[in-house]
C-alpha cells in the first residue's frame, strides 16, 4: 500500500520536474519568425505585439497574413498571434478590463461589432482613441458609427457580415428555379420557394438554429431597425420590424422547411453534407461552404430576403468585427502603425485575404481590386464579390447600443411558446420587452 | 498534568499546536476564499457597469424580486434540484445495496463500472453527450431502430426534452459517485442485522427502508447537501450542452438550462457587465444553500 | 420464497447490466470515436475504424499537445501533493486539539463551500495579478490548495484514529509533528489515496479558472484544450475524441491504480 502511494507522489514529481524543464527549454513557437534576419534592416519599431482574435480559419489566418507583410519593414517588431474561442476571448477580455490591469491583456483585440459599444462604456479609458490616427474615412460608415463614442472613434473596422441568400443551384434546379427567380424576394416569397424544394428535392430550405437570432438581427438591420430606438431605449412592442421578424420566424417553423440545428457545428454540417438547400447568412460563411469540395459549382448567391414593411432593402449584416488598441499597451504606437499600415492602408492585403479567405474588408479603396472582380467556380462564376460590394452599399445603418444580447435572450426567451401557438406575437413581445425592462433596469 | 500550572501550560501550547496545523490551510483559504467572498459582497452593494460603478446600497438585492430572467433561473435550478438529485441519490442507493451483497458475482466489476462516469471531466463528457443527444445521434438512432419512437427525439431543441437530457447526463456522471458513499457505509453495518430481519420474515424492500436507509442517514444528509451545493453552482454542463451562446440567443431553447450560475456568468461576461449585480446573484446562492442545509439536518435530525 | 429470491435475482443482475452498459458505453464510444473520421463520428458510427493513427498525427500536429499534457500532469501532481499535505495537517488541527474558536473557524470554512466559484473570479483575478502570478501555473495550484472539501473529508476519517496512540506518543516524547507524521500519516493512507482522487480530479478537470489565468497557448491545460477544440471553429470529431481519451485516460489510470485503498479510505471518511 504505502508503495503504491510513494510510488505515485515520485512520479508526478518526476513529471512535474520534466514538465517544468521543458517550459524553460523550449523558446515559444511565435518567437522563431521574427528573430529571422535581424538587424538586416534598420527600422524603428520593435516590440511585442500580441494579438487576440477567434476562428483560425478567418481572423487568425488573416493576421498571420498581416504580420508577414508588416514584418518585411519592420523585421524588428514580434508577433504573438492568440487563437481563443470567441465567448473565452470576450470572458478574459471582461475579467482583464474589470481587474484594472494591462499586464494580462494584448496590444490588439478582435471586438464583434455588437459588443463594440458595450465594451467602450463600460471600460472607458481601456482602449486607445484612434481618431486622426486612422483615416476612419476610407470605411464603411456604419462600421466607423459603431466604434465612436462621444465623437471619438476607438478601433480599426474590419470585415463586414454583409448578408447574402447562398443557395444550392442543383437543388433549386430541380424544384424550378433559376437564378433570376430568386432576386429581391420578400421572405414570405423565401418560404413558399422553400415548400417547394422540399415538396420536389425532400431537402430542408433552411439549416435553422431555433433559438439562434443571427436570422432575426439579419431580418430587423435589413429594415434599418433594431430591438431599441435610436436613443437606445428598449422598443419591442411598438417595432414593427420586430414583430415582422417574429412573425417571419414562426412561418419559416410552420412552413416545415427547416432542419433545426443546435449550434455551429450542426449548423454547418448540415448545408456541408447536402441536407440543406440554402442558407441566409454573413459573407464570411463563405469559408465554411467551400470546405466542402465536392460541391464546388453547385452554389449560387442571391441578395438577402426583405421583410414585408416599408423601408425594408434586400441587403443586411450579421456579425462582423472589427480590432482594437488597448490604451495602455506598451508597444501601443507600434500596435497603431501595423493597423494603419495594413488594414487601414494596404490595398494588396485586402486582394490577397479575399483571394485566400474570402475576406470582405470594409476598407472601400480596397474594393475595387482585381480580386473583387474575379468569377468565381465555386459558385458557378458568378462574381459573387463584385455583388456584396454592391449590396453592402444598400445594408442600413444600425445604432447596436449596448443590449443586443440581453435583447436576443429576452426574444429567444418567448419563441418556444411562439413556435407552439402558446402565445400570440403580441403577447410574446409584451411579455419579452417586460423581461428585459426588468432585466437591465437602467 | 497534576498541577494546574503546567495543565495550563500544555493548554497554552495544546492551542499553539492547534493553530499551527491548521495555518497553512487557513491562510490560503482566508486569501483566495474569504477574500473574495468579502470583496464580492462590497461590490453587491454597487451597480456596475465594467469599471463604471456606483453604490446603490441594496438596491440589487430588492431589483432580483423584479427580474424575470432570475426568477427563470432559479425556476430551471429547482427543477433540476428537485427532479434529479432525488433520482440520482435514489438510485446510487439501491445500486450501492446491491453491491453490498456478498453473493452477487462480480461485485468489483460493477462497482468500477458505475463509478466510472465520475473519473470523466465535465467539460468531456458534456461534449460527448451533446454528440450522442443530437437530433440525428446515437440515441435517437438506437430508439428508432427499437421501434421505441417513430420520429426523432428533439433532444436539445426543446424546452422540456432538453431538461430531459441534462437530467440524464448529470444522472449518468453523479450517480455512481454518489453510490461509493452509500458502499461505504454500508460495509459498517454489521450483517447480523440484515440476517435478524431475514429471520424476522423481512423482504430486501423492507430492509432497505427499514434498515438501510436509516442507518445511512447521515451519509444520505451529506450526499445531498453536497448535491445542493453541486446543483445550484451548476455551470459547464448546460453552458456546453447550449454552446454557451456562441450561435443560441438563449441558454438550450427558451432559456430551459439556464441555471443560477450560468446566469451570473452571462451577467458577467455575455451582457453589459454588471459585476455588481452578479455578486448579488451569489449571494442569494449562498442564501438558499444555507436554508436547504438547515432544512435537510433538521429533517433527517428530526427523525432521528 | 425460494422462487422470489431467484426472480428478484434476474431483475438484480438485469438492473446491474443495464447500469453498466449505461456507465460504460459512453466510454466505448470515445474510444470508437477516436480511431474514426469526422463524418463517421458525427453519423454515429459504433465499430472500430482506421483513423486512429489520423487523428493522433493531426491532434499531435495541430496542437501542443504532449506539452499541454505534460502541463496539466504537472499541475494537477503538485495541487495533489500540496492538498494532501495542507488539508490533512489542517484537519489534523481541527480534530486534535479542539477549540471553540476552531469550530467556529471550521464551520465558515464549510459555509465558503456554498459560495459559487464565478462570484469570486473577479476578486481573485485581481489577486493573482497583484501576486504576479498571471498565466502561471502556480496560480492554477494555489487556489485548490486549500480545499475545504478535502479538509472536511480528512476530518471526518480521523474522528476515527484512536486518541490514545497520540497520547501515547506523547507520553513517550514524541513532537506533535513527528507524531502527524509518523504515526497518524501512515495509519490512513487510505484516506490520502481517496483525497488524492478527488484532489487530482477536480485540479485536471478545471475549467473556468485556468480560462482566465492561462493567457498563452503553451501554458495550456488538457481541458481547455478540449472545450477550445469543442467550440465553433473545429469540426474534427474524431480528432477531438481522441483528445477526450486522452484526457480521461490519467483519471481512469489513477483511479484503477488507487482503486483498493480508494475505496478503503472513503470507508474511513465516512465511519461515525
Amino acid at each position: 500500500m504505502k508503495k503504491t502511494l510513494s510510488l505515485l507522489v515520485a512520479v508526478l514529481l518526476v513529471l512535474s520536474f520534466v514538465a517544468c524543464g521543458n517550459n524553460t527549454t523550449q523558446p515559444p513557437a511565435d518567437s522563431e519568425g521574427a528573430q529571422t534576419d535581424k538587424g538586416e534592416m534598420s527600422s524603428e519599431n520593435s516590440g511585442k505585439l500580441t494579438i487576440w482574435a477567434w476562428d483560425p480559419n478567418f481572423n487568425i489566418a488573416i493576421m498571420d497574413e498581416a504580420k508577414e507583410i508588416y514584418l518585411k519593414d519592420n523585421p524588428k517588431v514580434e508577433f504573438e498571434i492568440v487563437d481563443i474561442a470567441k465567448g473565452s476571448l470576450e470572458q478574459k477580455l471582461h475579467v482583464n478590463l474589470a481587474s484594472g490591469v494591462t499586464d494580462g491583456l494584448p496590444d490588439i483585440t478582435l471586438i464583434e461589432d455588437y459588443n463594440a459599444q458595450k465594451y467602450l462604456q463600460s471600460y472607458p479609458g481601456s482602449f486607445a482613441d484612434l481618431t486622426g490616427k486612422i483615416k476612419h474615412d476610407d470605411f464603411i460608415d456604419y462600421k466607423v458609427a459603431l466604434m465612436t463614442l462621444d465623437g471619438k472613434v476607438y478601433g480599426v473596422p474590419f470585415d463586414t457580415g454583409a448578408s447574402g441568400f447562398f443557395y444550392r443551384t442543383d437543388y433549386l434546379k430541380q424544384a424550378g428555379y433559376e437564378a433570376q427567380d430568386l432576386n429581391d424576394l420578400t421572405w414570405a416569397q423565401f418560404i413558399e420557394i422553400g415548400k417547394t424544394v422540399k415538396e420536389k428535392t425532400g431537402k430542408a430550405m433552411l439549416p435553422f438554429g431555433l433559438d439562434d437570432g443571427g436570422l432575426m438581427r439579419i431580418m430587423l438591420q435589413s429594415a434599418g431597425k433594431w430591438y431599441f430606438d435610436d436613443d437606445g431605449s428598449i422598443n419591442l412592442t411598438n417595432n414593427d420590424a420586430v414583430k415582422e421578424a417574429v412573425e417571419t420566424y414562426k412561418a419559416i417553423v410552420d412552413a416545415d422547411i427547416i432542419k433545426p440545428t443546435n449550434g455551429w457545428t450542426e449548423w454547418v454540417a448540415s448545408f456541408n453534407n447536402g441536407d440543406s438547400a440554402s442558407v441566409v447568412t454573413g459573407i464570411w460563411i463563405i469559408g465554411s461552404i467551400k470546405a466542402e469540395n465536392s460541391q464546388s459549382g453547385k452554389w449560387g448567391v442571391a441578395p438577402t430576403p426583405r421583410l414585408n414593411i416599408s423601408g425594408s432593402k434586400n441587403a443586411s449584416n450579421l456579425g462582423g468585427s472589427s480590432w482594437y488598441v488597448i490604451e495602455n499597451s506598451k508597444n501601443k504606437d507600434v500596435a497603431i502603425d501595423f493597423l494603419n499600415k495594413i488594414y487601414a492602408g494596404d490595398n494588396d492585403f485586402y486582394q490577397k485575404i479575399l483571394g485566400d479567405k474570402g475576406a470582405v474588408g470594409s476598407y472601400q479603396p480596397a474594393q475595387t481590386g482585381t480580386a473583387y472582380a474575379k468569377e468565381d467556380a465555386f459558385f458557378g462564376n458568378q462574381k459573387i464579390y463584385v455583388d456584396f460590394s454592391a449590396w453592402m452599399k444598400d445594408i442600413p445603418s444600425v445604432n447596436y447600443g449596448l443590449h443586443t444580447y440581453e435583447a436576443d435572450a429576452a426574444i429567444f426567451n418567448v419563441m418556444p411558446d411562439v413556435y407552439a401557438g402558446n402565445l400570440s406575437i403580441e403577447d410574446a413581445l409584451k411579455k419579452a420587452e417586460e423581461h428585459l425592462k426588468n432585466q437591465i433596469a437602467q | 498534568m497534576l498541577k494546574s500550572s503546567t495543565k495550563k501550560n500544555a493548554d497554552r501550547t495544546h492551542n499553539a499546536y492547534g493553530w499551527l496545523f491548521i495555518s497553512l490551510a487557513l491562510i490560503l483559504i482566508s486569501v483566495f476564499m474569504f477574500y473574495p467572498i468579502g470583496h464580492s459582497f462590497y461590490l453587491s452593494t454597487m451597480r456596475t457597469k465594467g469599471i463604471v460603478q456606483q453604490f446603490v446600497g441594496l438596491n440589487n438585492y430588492i431589483r432580483l424580486l423584479q427580474d424575470p430572467m432570475f426568477i427563470l433561473a432559479l425556476k430551471n435550478t429547482f427543477t433540476f434540484f428537485l427532479i434529479q438529485v432525488p433520482i440520482m441519490l435514489l438510485l446510487g442507493l439501491i445500486f450501492a445495496t446491491i453491491l453490498n451483497d456478498n453473493t452477487i458475482k462480480f461485485r468489483g466489476v460493477f462497482r468500477t463500472a458505475l463509478f466510472l462516469p465520475a473519473v470523466t471531466s465535465l467539460v468531456a463528457y458534456t461534449i460527448l453527450f451533446k454528440m450522442m443527444f443530437s437530433s440525428e445521434g446515437f440515441i435517437n438512432n438506437l430508439l428508432m431502430n427499437m421501434h421505441i419512437i417513430q420520429e426523432p427525439i428533439p433532444w436539445l431543441l426543446d424546452p422540456f426534452w432538453s431538461k430531459v437530457t441534462i437530467i440524464i447526463a448529470l444522472t449518468w456522471r453523479w450517480t455512481g459517485y454518489n453510490m461509493v458513499f452509500y458502499l461505504s457505509g454500508l460495509q459498517n453495518i454489521p450483517k447480523e442485522i440484515y440476517e435478524a430481519a431475514e429471520i424476522d420474515g423481512a423482504g430486501k424492500v423492507q430492509q432497505f427502508i427499514r434498515i438501510t436507509v436509516p442507518i445511512l442517514k447521515p451519509i444520505i444528509v451529506f450526499t445531498s447537501i453536497m448535491s445542493t451545493i453541486g446543483t445550484l453552482q451548476l455551470f459547464d454542463e448546460p453552458m456546453n450542452l447550449s454552446m454557451g451562446g456562441t450561435t443560441s440567443s438563449t441558454i438550450g431553447p427558451g432559456n430551459s438550462l439556464l441555471t443560477l450560475s450560468v446566469y451570473i456568468y452571462n451577467l458577467s461576461f455575455k451582457y453589459v457587465p454588471n459585476f455588481g449585480y452578479a455578486a448579488t446573484v451569489s449571494y442569494v446562492i449562498v442564501f438558499i444553500v444555507a436554508i436547504l442545509s438547515f432544512i435537510q439536518f433538521k429533517v433527517a435530525g428530526d427523525k432521528n | 420464497m425460494k422462487k422470489r429470491c431467484k426472480i428478484g435475482r434476474i431483475l438484480v443482475y438485469v438492473l446491474l447490466i443495464i447500469a453498466f452498459v449505461v456507465s460504460v458505453f459512453p466510454f466505448y464510444w470515445m474510444i470508437v470515436g477516436m480511431t474514426n473520421s469526422a463524418v463517421d463520428v458525427v453519423k454515429g458510427k459504433m465499430t472500430f475504424g482506421n483513423q486512429l493513427f489520423t487523428n493522433l498525427h493531426t491532434l499531435f500536429t495541430s496542437f501542443n499537445m504532449t506539452e499541454i499534457l505534460l502541463n496539466s500532469l504537472k499541475i494537477s501532481g503538485l495541487t495533489v501533493i500540496g492538498t494532501l499535505i495542507v488539508a490533512s495537517m489542517a484537519a489534523y488541527g481541527f480534530e486534535m486539539y479542539p477549540s471553540a474558536s476552531r469550530e467556529t473557524a471550521y464551520g465558515l470554512l464549510l459555509l465558503s463551500m456554498m459560495v459559487p466559484f464565478a462570484a469570486l473570479m473577479i476578486p481573485l483575478f485581481r489577486l493573482i495579478v497583484k501576486f504576479g502570478l498571471l498565466n502561471q501555473h502556480i496560480s492554477l495550484i494555489l487556489i485548490w490548495v486549500g480545499s475545504v472539501f478535502i479538509i472536511f473529508f480528512f476530518r471526518q476519517s480521523l474522528k476515527t484514529f484512536p486518541k490514545e496512540i497520540i497520547q501515547a506518543a506523547r507520553v513517550d516524547g514524541s513532537g506533535e509533528f513527528r507524531t502527524f507524521f509518523f504515526i497518524v500519516i501512515p495509519s490512513i493512507k487510505s484516506t490520502y489515496a481517496a483525497a488524492a482522487i478527488y484532489s487530482f480530479m477536480l485540479s485536471w478537470n478545471a475549467y473556468l479558472w485556468p480560462l482566465i489565468v492561462i493567457q498563452t497557448d503553451d501554458k495550456q491545460t488538457v481541458t481547455l484544450l478540449i472545450s477550445s477544440m469543442s467550440s465553433a471553429y473545429f469540426p474534427e470529431y474524431g480528432v477531438i475524441m481522441t483528445a477526450i481519451v486522452i484526457a480521461t485516460l490519467p483519471m481512469v489510470l489513477i483511479f484503477f491504480g488507487l482503486q483498493k485503498h480508494f475505496v478503503q479510505g472513503m470507508l474511513g471518511s465516512i465511519k461515525q
